[in-house]
């Protein structure tokens, strides 16, 4: 049984994933594409962070916001002057987004190595010092990471659920014709998702900025890790990106506990074992 | 009747030389019909014929360019479209349904893992608050009680005849103006299909402006007052429904008599 501290890392890289497995989905399900760049929306997000925190001085729930929403407009932008225009009806469209997409990781790298440098930043000061209890004890930000993400999450529920905008969501990811014949005008909705999608990568890079250290090339293996909760918990479902989430932070940090090296060979054969017997994924509707 | 009597009328739905293609198909060729403030229209004829293709052009599911994402049903149509005089052409779905005509789909399209309740109150999605909605939701469930026990099921858990009431329901709740039904019976028991027709007649003694397009002539001809016949994209033959009804080619193609 490995110590309480690695179950705890695995929770915050859960938290993580799910933020941003959650936001991917919630792209795909309505705009019907995987936005590879996600991964530098998160780095993106943490850079904002950090300059908010440390040159602008604003207090860091605060810059957490303040990440959320300007990338989250870059994620808008980036749907209606690339992806939107890209995104042919023809078979192409998809491939076309990939494309773009792609291009757009070594973009967003290229640029934040230009403008910030390419030397790694710290946050640590944000938040210092650590919980104790008794037997172990937790840094004060690893339960912020905690809090953060459970705060988005519900935020999310609620909105999915209880509002309007809500309802047209998920009217949207299940049948656009008829969402639109109902007056639904699915494509600024696309703006609305691509905006929520890149905040929650954004908001994820933020929170996980002072636990871990900041430079330009930080969006990829959380991308990769999230690409791999979706394809676990079935792609198209929002539960499945929670629980895939959860599943391979946990895994990841335990598996990395015992066999250090061979940690991520143990997590992609079980990822393949897992897909061998339900090829949707664990919450994904089963192809009739 | 000739024709001209009834262009007479203030039209409230024109579509004039409308071609609706897929890729280079053509589905619909150079078809003109106008519909009247608070008939009943329905179009008629084989599978294929272009029916369904013309009602997706006049809701904007079909576009009137080269067809753009978000739609499964990619197409384009050529021709004029006007509603209450103003040109549809070129507005968005979302646009068109927002101006007072909401279409039914053919397969229903109901949002499957919505309650009923969520699926009726997408179609009040265009109803500017709680008040309007919940009165669209009351009328909906005087035309359709049957679905009041059944408000919180999910829309996959329902029988075929439940989901197209729902479906009709989810239309009604925009309180439209004019409302295509796309093959509704299809699918349905003869007794279930003569519930249903009940229902859309009711619907339209209300005031409702309905288009009814039918694969099932015998019903279209039977609830509505005005029918096209639509041959190959185009309408070879058009009356009122008593005329068609006793019309001999209606008789021998349609009805099989």
């Amino acid at each position: 049984m490995p110590p309480v501290g690695i179950w705890i890392d695995g929770l915050i890289q859960s938290c993580t994933y799910m933020t941003m497995a959650f936001g991917m989905v919630l792209v795909f399900s309505i705009l019907g594409i995987l936005n590879w760049a996600h991964g530098q929306f998160y780095m993106l997000g943490a850079f904002v962070f950090y300059y908010a925190v440390t040159a602008a001085g604003i207090p860091f729930p605060v810059s957490l916001l303040i990440s959320g929403v300007l990338v989250g407009g870059l994620g808008i932008l980036v749907e209606k002057f690339i992806i939107e225009r890209v995104n042919i009806p023809s078979a192409q469209g998809a491939l076309y987004v990939t494309v773009a997409t792609i291009a757009l990781i070594f973009f967003f790298e290229g640029a934040a190595s230009m403008i910030f440098g390419m030397q790694d930043k710290g946050l640590a000061m944000v938040l210092p010092g650590v919980l104790d209890l008794g037997s172990f004890s937790v840094s004060y930000q690893k339960i912020a990471v905690v809090i953060f993400t459970l705060v988005i999450m519900i935020t999310m529920y609620i909105v999915l659920n209880h509002t309007k905008v809500g309802l047209a969501i998920r009217a949207a990811a299940q049948e656009p014709d008829a969402a639109s014949l109902h007056g639904i005008n699915v494509e600024r909705l696309s703006l609305l998702v691509m905006g929520i999608g890149c905040a929650l990568a954004a908001m994820a890079g933020s929170i996980m900025a002072p636990v871990f250290i900041i430079n330009p090339f930080i969006g990829g293996i959380p991308m990769i890790m999230s690409l791999l909760a979706i394809v676990i918990g079935g792609l198209g479902s929002l539960t499945g990106a929670i629980v895939g989430g959860l599943i391979l932070g946990f895994l990841n940090s335990v598996v990395a506990y015992h066999l250090s090296y061979f940690s991520e060979v143990v997590l992609f054969v079980l990822v393949i074992i897992i897909l061998l017997v339900r090829p949707q994924g664990l919450f994904g509707a089963s192809r009739k | 009747m000739p024709t001209w009597v009834r262009r007479s009328y203030k039209r409230m739905l024109e579509l004039i030389n409308i071609w609706v293609y897929y890729d280079k198909i053509a589905a619909v060729r150079d078809l003109s019909l106008s519909v009247d403030k608070g008939d009943f229209v329905t179009i008629l004829g084989a599978n294929g014929a272009g029916k369904s293709s013309t009602l997706n052009a006049i809701s904007g599911i079909v576009k009137a360019k080269k067809g753009k994402r978000h739609s499964k049903t990619e197409g384009h149509f050529k021709g004029e479209i006007y509603f209450k005089g103003e040109k549809l052409n070129g507005l968005t779905a979302a646009k068109i349904a927002s101006r007072g005509i909401i279409q039914v789909p053919e397969g229903r399209k109901l949002f499957p893992l919505l309650t009923v309740r969520e699926n009726l109150q997408v179609g009040a999605y265009l109803q500017k608050d709680k008040i309007q909605m919940q009165r669209s939701l009351e009328k909906a469930l005087v035309v359709f009680p049957d679905l009041k026990d059944r408000l919180r099921a999910k829309a996959r858990e329902l029988s075929g005849g439940q989901q197209q009431m729902v479906a009709i329901a989810r239309g009604l709740m925009a309180q439209p103006e004019m409302l295509l039904l796309d093959e509704p019976s299809l699918g349905l028991s003869p007794v279930l299909r003569q519930h249903l027709a009940e229902r859309i007649k009711e619907i339209s003694q209300e005031g409702t402006t309905v288009v009814l397009v039918e694969q099932n002539a015998r019903l279209g001809l039977m609830l509505a007052s005005y029918g096209y016949v639509v041959e190959n994209g185009k309408v070879a033959l058009e009356g009122k429904t008593s005329d068609l009804l006793n019309n001999e080619d209606v008789k021998r193609a349609y009805l099989g008599v």
